[in-house]
């Protein structure tokens, strides 16, 4: 060290130091100031004719009363999504930071050639990959300005919507901006994101805090911004918008996204209900085949517990809950139907869900090409679903 | 004091593998898409058979510039020791740039002003005045950092890896294989770093089969990180410019823990800062002992890091063109100073008639 220090001219020590006072006063460069940052929570994606509007649902530092986080929300316009941006910067001063952006939502505009928009977030390396996408009902602009009813910020509550307990359950298929760009840019072109509807919250409803209404989701209305007033709204993610080429191209009911969610193997402690009773799912495995072209076979194996009925059981047969092998076979016979369901939507919206051609492409190039251009709905598909009842 | 031969093992199996993840996994996967095991493993074979023939070398316990004067004299020496010292200052280029990329991208969460990276030329100018034999106990901590942080980042990728997105071996073609090949071979020279290294360590027995088994240990490991990135990423691989640092951020935990990966791509990080380093240090320590300046190490320190320094943010707004331009356009500069110059001091002062390879 001595020699290295002894060994330098004056005139590179004066450089040197010049540079290290240079760093320490630089304010690190001018890089952070949380006065003119914006962090954004969520953007939402909508479409006017060719131009682009993005929501950003952007974090205030102020404590709320329910001792959630407060938000605000701001709308850029622009040829692109990065245009959005640069408006909300001009208009409010604020430098949107992305990082720690964790949905994006597509409003009903948007849902064609979505990539349009979200090749902004995919190039952009400051913003997560790992962010999940959703599709909504009616604008994104208006979801994200809605009032939750179980938080003050929408984000958080779409956010929750899609946590890892919300997705055993089976109700919800969440993905992610990685996983959705994987499928659209690999050889099936298909994905999938939940699909989001806003529900109003009754003035006189004996729901509060946190209970969704799940089931009715999808006869509700959209409320837009202006309507909505102070209403509070819940949300409701049961559906799962399918995506081919990029663009919308069907939403699966509830009990096809259950199906779904099954044959993914998500599903631990969901519960399905049919013939006037609740059954928990205990365990389940879902097996995608495909064999020789073209030949498919979906199946679902479960164990399932009930767990609840409209009639008076007595003392002796609460604790047990076991289900009889006509319950068996009944709920076999709704899990096939639901399946077979799910797999009518895909093929007729051409969403290769399953990811049948990728499978095609990985185990036999030539067997890719020969039936890469083939319809789904020309496949033969053998749909089976066997529940058992824990013993 | 010299380099111990069990620090040298250190540098080869996890040391040397780090300048390969940061640019080279999305340009492997633009190039060879699913096929891009296949170039990496190519390299890695030519290079562990480099390996051997240079440890074979080092047999003699003379430095390069010491062979080369035994042989041709001193004039010679010099000639081809200012020639290598400038190659290895050109593929120092290459690791510095990534390293600038690198720390834009993962330390801040903004585009962060152009001067950030700077500072890091004064602990390589300090680095680089220093002698040879001082790597040693840097590998000795860094080959730990190595392994935790590695395994770190694999354990959490795991869970989001498809190692199906692989598949179908060999669709690429041979074009994509031998393009993949061509465009790698920058980062490919870790026997010229070892050249460099000759007679800075002892040759103990079995050290030629040892540091080979070492430097494909680190291969292996390479190999399983890119298999583990293409799992990943898939198809949008090639957007993935600062590979290692992705592929940790999708453990289901992350939402919980907050971004605890940070933990092991920091030391990572740790580890990369120095590799990016030791091309200037060696290139340094050639210069000294090939001019016979030891006491003007530290102005040679300088003069190639204020050079290093310009070069990188000349080309700042470059940075595709600069690194197309070594990777692509200048490939061939590699290939003769990590194979051709190792082989052919092989073949000059290699195993004498009834010498045993041991």
């Amino acid at each position: 060290m001595k020699k290295f220090l002894k060994a330098l001219p004056v005139w590179i020590w004066g450089i040197l130091f010049a540079l290290l006072v240079a760093t320490f006063f630089s304010n690190d460069f001018g890089l952070v100031d949380l006065q003119k940052t914006a962090l954004v929570l969520a953007a939402g994606i909508d479409r006017e004719e060719e131009d682009f509007v993005l929501t950003a649902q952007i974090a205030l530092p102020a404590a709320s009363q329910s001792g959630g986080g407060a938000s605000m929300e701001i709308t850029g316009r622009g040829a692109t999504v990065a245009d959005c941006l640069s408006e909300i910067h001009a208009r409010t001063g604020w430098v949107p930071k992305l990082i720690y952006c964790d949905l994006i939502v597509l409003g009903e505009s948007a849902t064609v050639n979505v990539f349009d928009g979200l090749n902004f977030f995919l190039r952009n390396e400051y913003i997560p990959d790992a962010c999940r996408l959703a599709a909504c009902e009616g604008s994104a602009q208006a979801l994200l300005s809605s009032a939750s009813a179980v938080g003050d910020t929408s984000a958080i509550a779409l956010g929750t919507l899609f946590s890892d307990a919300a997705q055993k359950s089976g109700l919800v298929m969440p993905t992610t901006l990685r996983e959705f760009a994987i499928g659209t840019f690999g050889a099936s072109a298909s994905g999938y994101m939940p699909y989001v509807r806003a529900v109003p919250q009754e003035e006189d409803s004996p729901q509060q805090g946190g209970q969704t209404e799940g089931g009715q989701s999808g006869q509700s209305e959209q409320p837009d911004a202006s309507q909505q007033g102070g209403q509070k709204i819940l949300y409701s993610a049961q559906e799962t918008a399918l995506f081919a080429g990029g663009s919308l191209v069907a939403v699966l009911t509830p009990e096809e996204t259950l199906a779904f969610s099954l044959l993914e193997g998500n599903v631990y402690a969901g519960t399905l209900a049919a013939d006037g009773a609740t059954y928990l799912i205990l365990q389940d495995s879902g097996a995608v085949g495909i064999g020789a072209p073209p030949d498919m076979a979906l199946h679902v194996d479960c164990t399932l517990q009930r767990c609840g009925e409209n009639e008076t059981s007595s003392p002796e047969e609460l604790p047990a809950g076991t289900l009889s092998a006509k319950e068996e076979e009944r709920l076999s016979e709704l899990l096939t139907g639901y399946l077979a369901s799910l797999w009518e939507t895909c093929a007729q919206s051409g969403c290769d869900l399953f990811f049948f051609r990728r499978s095609l492409w990985r185990a036999d190039p030539k067997e890719y090409a020969a039936w890469k251009d083939v319809p789904l709905a020309d496949l033969s598909v053998r749909l089976s679903a066997s529940v058992k009842s824990l013993r | 004091m010299k380099l111990s031969s069990r620090q040298v093992c250190f540098f080869l199996a996890a040391v040397s593998p780090v300048g390969k993840m940061v640019l080279l996994p999305a340009r492997l996967a633009e190039t060879a898409q699913n096929d891009l095991l296949f170039p990496v493993l190519a390299h890695l074979l030519i290079q562990a058979a480099l390996i051997f023939c240079v440890l074979l070398l080092s047999r003699r316990e003379r430095t390069l510039c010491a062979l080369v004067k035994g042989a041709a004299g001193n004039a010679a020496a010099k000639i081809v020791c200012t020639l290598f010292a400038a190659f290895l200052l050109f593929a120092a280029f290459l690791p510095i740039v990534e390293q600038k990329i690198m720390v834009r991208s993962i330390f801040y969460d903004t585009l962060p002003a152009h001067l950030v990276f700077a500072p890091f030329f004064l602990l390589s100018a300090y680095l680089a005045s220093r002698p040879l034999r001082t790597l040693g106990r840097m590998w000795d901590i860094l080959a730990p950092l190595f392994v935790l942080g590695m395994a770190g980042i694999l354990v959490l990728a795991a869970g989001s890896c498809d190692l199906g997105a692989l598949s179908p071996a060999g669709a690429a073609g041979a074009g994509a294989f031998g393009s993949g090949v061509r465009i790698t071979c920058a980062w490919f020279f870790d026997s010229a770093l070892l050249l460099a290294l000759i007679g800075h360590f002892p040759y103990s027995k079995g050290l030629a089969w040892k540091g080979t088994l070492c430097y494909l240990g680190g291969g292996a490991l390479l190999l399983l990180f890119l298999a583990v990135f293409y799992g990943v990423f898939g198809e949008v691989a090639v957007l993935q410019t600062v590979a290692f640092a992705r592929i940790s951020a999708f453990f289901s935990a992350m939402t919980v823990l907050g971004r605890i990966d940070y933990l092991f791509l920091f030391a990572l990080a740790f580890v990369m800062a120095f590799f990016a380093i030791l091309p200037l240090q060696e290139a340094v320590g050639t210069l000294t002992e090939a001019f016979g300046t030891p006491r003007l190490a530290p102005l040679f320190s300088v003069g190639a890091n204020v050079l290093m320094l310009a070069a990188v943010y000349a080309l700042h707004f470059f940075p595709s063109g600069s690194v197309a331009a070594v990777t692509q356009t200048l490939f061939w500069i590699f290939p003769l100073f990590t194979a051709l110059l190792p082989l052919l001091l092989l073949l000059l002062f290699g195993r004498r008639p009834h010498e045993k390879i041991s």
